[in-house]
């Protein structure tokens, strides 16, 4: 892959420099004389926001991809490339949309759109992980991201639905475009357990430091691009709520699902992050501290038996093979949140312009268009021009990585090898 | 002879949790209203520091007691748990007691910056505890140290007139003496003798865990300051407070990596002596940073703060494991419990009072902090007692320091 994936994302890199300099241009004409206009203001108000965000998308979702045992240097770093090349392209998309096509000013709410657009491409990003070169993954943030400003652009500006933290537009979209790839790459090689996909002791406390950044700031997330003071407050109280609820669900519902009442690591990495997800739609809107707490309880409880039971099922029935199991931690709770906005404007808890045949049909195509577009672009992605991985290296650094030839860190591990034995079950 | 298998969770666990979330969830529909409060600051203002405060409490804390070889997983996920089971109750436990029922009272950011405050006890002496509990045990001790921290909240505040800030400082300390009673219960239920064969190998730090403590104890380090003036509302104060946190725990890191090398023969320096008294300095500095007015005394603090915490690692165990059979591989005693003293009594002693009163206000004082002092080891007495009953279902001892008693391992990896 030396040239074709080196050549090609310089190319692409020349190609968002050239769009730049023909689209974009800063937001800071105006304020030569004046010390403390409202766009300054603006920009320091949602810094703080923005950064936060920022360390989602780049070591929360990176180290969330490390559980693998041999795929830990891939999660992170082409969660890091993906991610950066992603964000400029969504800037461009992003801006000429929402200007058809005029030259437009970048403020720091495009920063934070700009972010989000790549967290779609991420999430999709998990449900390949492990099968796919890198030269597909550029491919496919190229094409997510063309197909997730479109569906946005319909949701918010012609269905004029709500949508503040994304349950629909990122969560739903990135899950089920995931999906709908890794059905078209579905290979029947990989079929039943490969040697590498699995986890090692020191790989899933990698991916709880992941879980943890983004459960630390996922109300920023929810609240950073809500209108300014009292909405933001309310979407932050919301969010937090629903994630508080929904890891105490997650513990109990991982305690009931497992042997003599253990937990899984892959239940608590990733449901207790569903409460934030499922809350996003309806994060702003008035509704109850207690519905808050009640959505987040839900997405966690779902979210558990979606990875203990639906997962299989896809799996073997479906022939959809989902490596970090988006579907449970973004697809359902995301459909969840949309379907609980809808309910919100029901009982009359949004003031917002938004009716319930809207947030329905925000829903409908969130979906839709993720499933067409990841369709086509698992079509594209199945030529074979791109350098797939053969079977037997999937999940493994060495095909795309300089590793350490000896992988264990701590050679007394092995000292202790008796420990290894597992305990009979009565 | 008890069963040499771990006893199963499966109905008990679920069932507590569940039947816990969902009291929370109906307390707070009737208990507190869901209007937004009246904003008195700008929203930025009042929300920047949350994600700081939760940051320290989540991976903080949880990664620094990730250091034992066997238990990691339990001890970064078992801290969340604890962290959020712990804010829902606080929060409510502050409606109740500060508040009376007919009032109407709202949820505020406030509200979840204090919760996450007064957890911050609970994940202290959860730390103590890690280990030799499971999450149900886990669960009781959360309900009642965040009640008996509340109540000692409101008793200093009615009867000794001690503020917020100061009281929030005074919480490493009765954390520290909590957790640490609560394992000497944990510990005396057992047959002398017996644990500590079992716990030798375990409690050994590996490299790469050890890596992974010293990211909980880098993560702490740096926000500590924001910790440290959360609570001060004078814009200068808050300035003074974060100065002095900040060059406090610069001396203290110092301080403890030189003394590290120092107290071993060969000039060794010790990662558990660091993932420890490194904070140390910003322990102590708490109570006292609004009245430090220069940088040095600060430093001073943080050197001293760092020598203790570093002197107890090395002389206290011997005694605490040996003569009082009190568990403490944590090491909360003298990173927590110790330079929380220093900084309480520094505080004490700096309180500049008019001549006349010196006598009495000092007495309160002092007064105050071994009331602190004495509702943490009580109430850690308590539910020290209430933790060895059968119903909980605890851990067998063979399974102390033991992630296998509560995971499933479907693949009982290479480097376990």
């Amino acid at each position: 892959m030396r040239f074709k994936f080196s050549l090609m994302a310089i190319g692409l890199e020349v190609v968002m420099i050239v769009l730049f300099g023909l689209f974009v241009e800063y937001d800071i004409a105006h304020q030569v004389n004046a010390t403390r206009s409202p766009k300054t203001d603006q920009f320091l108000q949602l810094y703080p926001l923005f950064q936060d965000v920022h360390v989602m998308i780049f070591v929360g979702f990176g180290f969330l991809m490390t559980f693998l045992k041999k795929y830990g240097f891939s999660g992170v770093g082409f969660n890091l490339f993906l991610a950066a090349l992603g964000l400029q392209w969504g800037t461009i998309v992003q801006g000429l949309l929402h200007d058809k096509g005029q030259n437009f000013h970048i403020g720091i709410k495009n920063m934070i759109n700009a972010d989000f657009s790549t967290a779609t491409v991420l999430i999709s990003f998990g449900a390949v992980l492990g099968k796919t070169s890198p030269i597909q993954m550029l491919v496919m943030t190229i094409l997510e991201i063309a197909v997730f400003a479109g569906n946005e652009h319909l949701v918010t500006n012609i269905f004029q639905a709500s949508d503040t933290g994304a349950s629909m537009t990122i969560h739903a979209f990135g899950a089920y475009f995931g999906l709908a790839v890794a059905g078209i790459l579905y290979r029947p090689g990989l079929r039943w357990e490969h040697k590498n996909e699995e986890s090692v002791y020191h790989s899933d406390l990698f991916a709880m430091i992941g879980t943890l950044f983004l459960w630390i700031f996922w109300p920023s997330f929810n609240s950073a691009i809500a209108e300014p003071e009292e909405k933001q407050y309310r979407a932050v109280i919301n969010t937090y709520l629903s994630l508080v609820a929904s890891v105490i669900m997650a513990y109990a519902l991982s305690s009931l699902v497992e042997r003599r009442g253990r937990l899984d690591m892959v239940h608590i990495q990733n449901a207790t992050l569903a409460g934030g997800v499922a809350v996003g739609t309806c994060a702003d809107m008035e509704i109850p501290l207690y519905a808050a707490m009640g959505i987040g309880s839900i997405a966690g409880i779902i979210s558990v038996l979606g990875y203990k039971f639906l997962s299989p099922l896809l799996g073997n029935k479906l022939m959809i093979k989902d490596t970090c199991g988006v579907h449970n931690l973004h697809g359902l709770p995301g459909v969840f949140g949309g379907l609980a906005s809808i309910l919100a404007i029901y009982f009359g808890m949004s003031a917002g312009s938004s009716s319930m045949a809207m947030q329905a049909a925000a829903l409908g195509s969130s979906i839709g268009s993720a499933i067409v577009g990841g369709l086509a672009t698992g079509l594209i992605l199945k030529l074979p021009i791109w350098d797939q991985p053969p079977d037997e290296n999937c999940y493994d650094d060495s095909l795309y990585w300089k590793v350490p030839k000896v992988r264990e860190l701590d050679p007394q591990f092995f000292q202790h090898a008796h420990h290894n034995h597992l305990e009979h079950e009565v | 002879m008890a069963s040499k298998y771990p006893r199963s969770l499966r109905c008990c666990l679920p069932l507590w949790a569940f039947t816990l979330q969902v009291a929370f969830i109906l307390l707070l529909c009737f208990l507190i209203s869901s209007d937004i409060p009246q904003m008195q600051q700008k929203f930025m203002v009042t929300y920047q520091v949350i994600p700081d405060l939760t940051l320290m409490a989540a991976l903080g804390f949880g990664f620094l007691s990730s250091s034992f070889r066997r238990h990691s997983w339990s001890s970064v996920a078992f801290n969340l748990f604890v962290l959020t089971l712990g804010v829902q109750w606080s929060i409510l436990l502050d409606r109740f007691l500060n508040h009376s029922f007919i009032q109407e009272v709202t949820m505020s950011l406030s509200s979840i910056q204090t919760g996450t405050m007064s957890t911050v006890p609970v994940l202290i002496s959860a730390v103590a505890v890690l280990g030799k509990a499971n999450l149900v045990q886990l669960a009781v001790m959360v309900l009642m140290e965040a009640s008996a921290f509340g109540v000692t909240r409101l008793v200093i505040k009615n009867t000794f007139h001690v503020d917020g800030h100061i009281f929030t400082m005074y919480g490493h300390v009765f954390g520290a003496y909590f957790g640490l009673l609560v394992a000497w219960c944990l510990s005396r239920s057992l047959p002398r003798g017996l644990d500590e064969e079992a716990q030798t190998e375990k409690v050994q730090m590996a490299t790469s865990s050890s890596l992974f403590a010293m990211l909980g104890t880098l993560l702490l380090w740096i926000f500590w300051p924001s910790f440290n003036s959360v609570l001060v509302e004078v814009p200068n104060d808050k300035r003074k407070a974060v100065l002095n946190t900040y060059y406090a725990l610069a001396v203290s890191a110092v301080t403890a990596t030189s003394m590290s090398a120092l107290s071993h023969p060969q000039g060794k320096i010790n990662m558990v002596h660091l993932h420890n008294a490194v904070l140390a300095g910003g322990v102590a500095v708490g109570a006292p940073c609004l009245l430090i007015t220069s940088p040095w005394v600060a430093m001073v603090l943080g050197l001293t703060a760092g020598l203790i915490s570093i002197g107890g690692a090395k002389c206290l165990p011997v005694c605490l494991n040996h003569i009082l059979q009190i568990q403490n591989p944590g090491g909360i005693h003298y990173t927590f419990g110790l330079p929380g003293l220093l900084g309480a009594v520094t505080y004490i002693l700096m309180n500049k009072y008019g001549i006349f009163e010196l006598p009495s206000q000092l007495i309160n004082d002092f007064g105050a902090l071994s009331f602190v002092l004495a509702m943490g080891m009580a109430s850690g007495l308590l539910t020290g007692c209430l933790l060895t009953a059968k119903v909980w279902r605890a851990p067998h001892t063979s399974k102390y320091f033991d992630d296998q008693a509560f995971w499933e391992f479907p693949h009982l990896a290479v480097g376990f």
